[in-house]
């Protein structure tokens, strides 16, 4: 009885050190790896702004871009004609006051024309002199910078006094049937590819050829060009034709810090082992003393 | 009488659990010391970014800022970042059958995103780089060192430059990787950078972030 109870408990506490030094061997494995450091947002605080002079009639100007508040301006476009679209240029979202003046008129001199524009960051905007002149008026139009996958996205401004009432096409696709002298339509989404644009007024009609990618947006401008319909094509945004799906994959680890397999598991597992068959051996020889006496 | 003479391990395997447990003690401790020898050489630093190599200032006319009707510009060639070190050849990359981006099959090449605009045309330019291969740094290893106002010059075929600055480095997990900011429609033209970052993820062999530089066409 006292005999069986002493056996009894090495016994058990030599299968609780095993499965204890088992657990430790095994524990590394479970230890999952730490996530990185969280994303930031990649938006930088900036919007785009492009200037253009879309009055059949008015006289060349020069286009003042200041920041709300600042004297002096920031960008200056110096004899600006009729039919001229700037590039995009990137500005600091805030708000500014786009301003025209006539050509050549000193900086100083009170502008033909002002308006104020609240830019957006990741927002582009056109700032257009439209309309008859006189009646000239600046307008702000939105410019879109996203599109459907796989589409390419269209639109008209329409700058021809000649013809005040054009119905517009892009290969089969109807963009506006009754589109009025200086409106804009909004954006419309076309199939990839080269198509024939079709204006056609009252009394004139004009085609031409355009190139129209997949993830970027275009601007068709009617104009009158020597008394003639003309389309201009604007690209306003370029994207990538396809999205690739997912992250790439541009790295094999050689360069990474690699992490030591933990020295303390073995460590304890050399201990848990060492006690193991201190026990073991104990009570192999605990064991032999009765026996011997027995005989 | 055999037996009598092998009176002790006879003892022995009478009771079997002691034996067992001395036997296992053994195991244990021989495993944990081939186990503590092995940890002890396992591991190691990330490779020190160190000094990069000189690479010098490309010369060539700068292409001009994009404007509303510009000619179609070139395809690009090679790439050149002075500041970190960079100079190559451009490949050029597609959409694998999954509809991943194509990486370059060398790292130490870097290669342009045939589905993103031309360098210098309207729009983002997407190029990406290996950080590293299984033994050592790769072409894009210093692009985060990159600093807003650093210079990137991508030669195009017909010998013009197109001169970007950079305007934001970024480090994004690759599951919320910024789609849209990379490969989405803008009015002007751009740059995106791309390699990888960030913590090295030895159960799947990538690493678990991107590093994106942004940059921006710069005017001569």
């Amino acid at each position: 009885m006292r005999t069986a109870s002493r056996l009894t408990k090495p016994a058990k506490t030599a299968v609780a050190v095993t499965i204890a030094a088992v657990g430790l061997i095994l524990g590394p494995f479970a230890i999952a790896m730490s996530p990185a450091s969280a994303s930031t947002s990649a938006s930088t605080g900036v919007g785009w702004i492009r200037l253009a002079h879309l009055s059949p009639n008015a006289p060349a100007v020069d286009v003042y871009l200041y920041s709300f508040g600042n004297s002096s301006a920031q960008i200056v476009l110096r004899h600006v004609s009729y039919g001229t679209v700037s590039p995009f240029e990137q500005v600091t979202a805030g708000e500014y006051t786009v301003a025209m003046r006539a050509a050549g008129a000193p900086a100083s001199s009170k502008p033909v024309l002002s308006t104020a524009v609240d830019v957006l960051a990741g927002h582009a905007y056109t700032v257009a002199g439209m309309g008859p002149y006189p009646g000239l008026r600046l307008q702000i139009i939105a410019d879109r910078l996203t599109t459907p996958p796989g589409k390419a996205l269209v639109r008209v401004i329409q700058a021809s006094l000649n013809q005040q009432v054009v119905a517009v096409r892009v290969g089969h696709t109807a963009l506006s049937r009754q589109l009025k002298f200086a409106t804009v339509t909004g954006y419309r989404a076309v199939l990839p590819g080269t198509w024939t644009v079709r204006v056609a007024g009252s009394s004139e009609s004009t085609t031409d050829s355009v190139s129209l990618a997949a993830g970027s947006l275009y601007t068709l401008v009617v104009l009158d060009s020597h008394g003639k319909l003309v389309i201009d094509v604007l690209t306003d945004a370029q994207g990538s034709k396809v999205d690739p799906a997912g992250a790439p994959q541009t790295g094999f680890g050689g360069t990474a810090a690699r992490p030591g397999a933990a020295l303390l598991p073995w460590a304890a597992v050399g201990v848990a082992g060492l006690l193991t068959v201190a026990t073991g051996t104990a009570l192999v020889m605990r064991r032999r003393r009765p026996a011997l006496h027995a005989r | 009488m055999r037996y009598g003479r092998h009176a002790s391990p006879a003892r022995l395997i009478r009771r079997p659990w002691a034996a067992a447990a001395a036997l296992i003690g053994v195991v244990l401790v021989c495993g944990a010391a081939a186990g503590l020898a092995w940890a002890s050489h396992t591991g190691h630093p990330a490779t020190p970014a160190g000094t990069p190599p000189l690479v010098p200032v490309p010369r060539g006319k700068w292409a001009a800022a994009t404007q509303a009707k510009s000619a179609p510009v070139p395809p690009p060639t090679a790439l050149d970042i002075p500041a970190i070190g960079v100079e190559t050849r451009l490949i050029r990359l597609g959409l694998t059958r999954a509809g991943t981006l194509q990486v370059p099959s060398s790292t130490a090449v870097a290669g342009w995103y045939t589905g993103s605009p031309r360098p210098g045309a309207t729009g983002a330019a997407v190029i990406a780089g290996h950080i590293d291969s299984y033994l050592g740094p790769g072409v894009f290893f210093r692009l985060r060192e990159l600093k807003p106002g650093n210079l990137i010059y991508v030669r195009r075929r017909h010998g013009t430059l197109a001169v970007f600055k950079v305007t934001a480095v970024r480090t994004f997990l690759k599951k919320k990787f910024p789609t849209a900011d990379v490969y989405g429609p803008v009015p002007d033209a751009q740059l995106r950078l791309i390699t990888c970052g960030g913590t090295f993820d030895y159960s799947t062999g990538h690493y678990l972030s991107n590093v994106i530089v942004f940059a921006v066409l710069a005017t001569a």
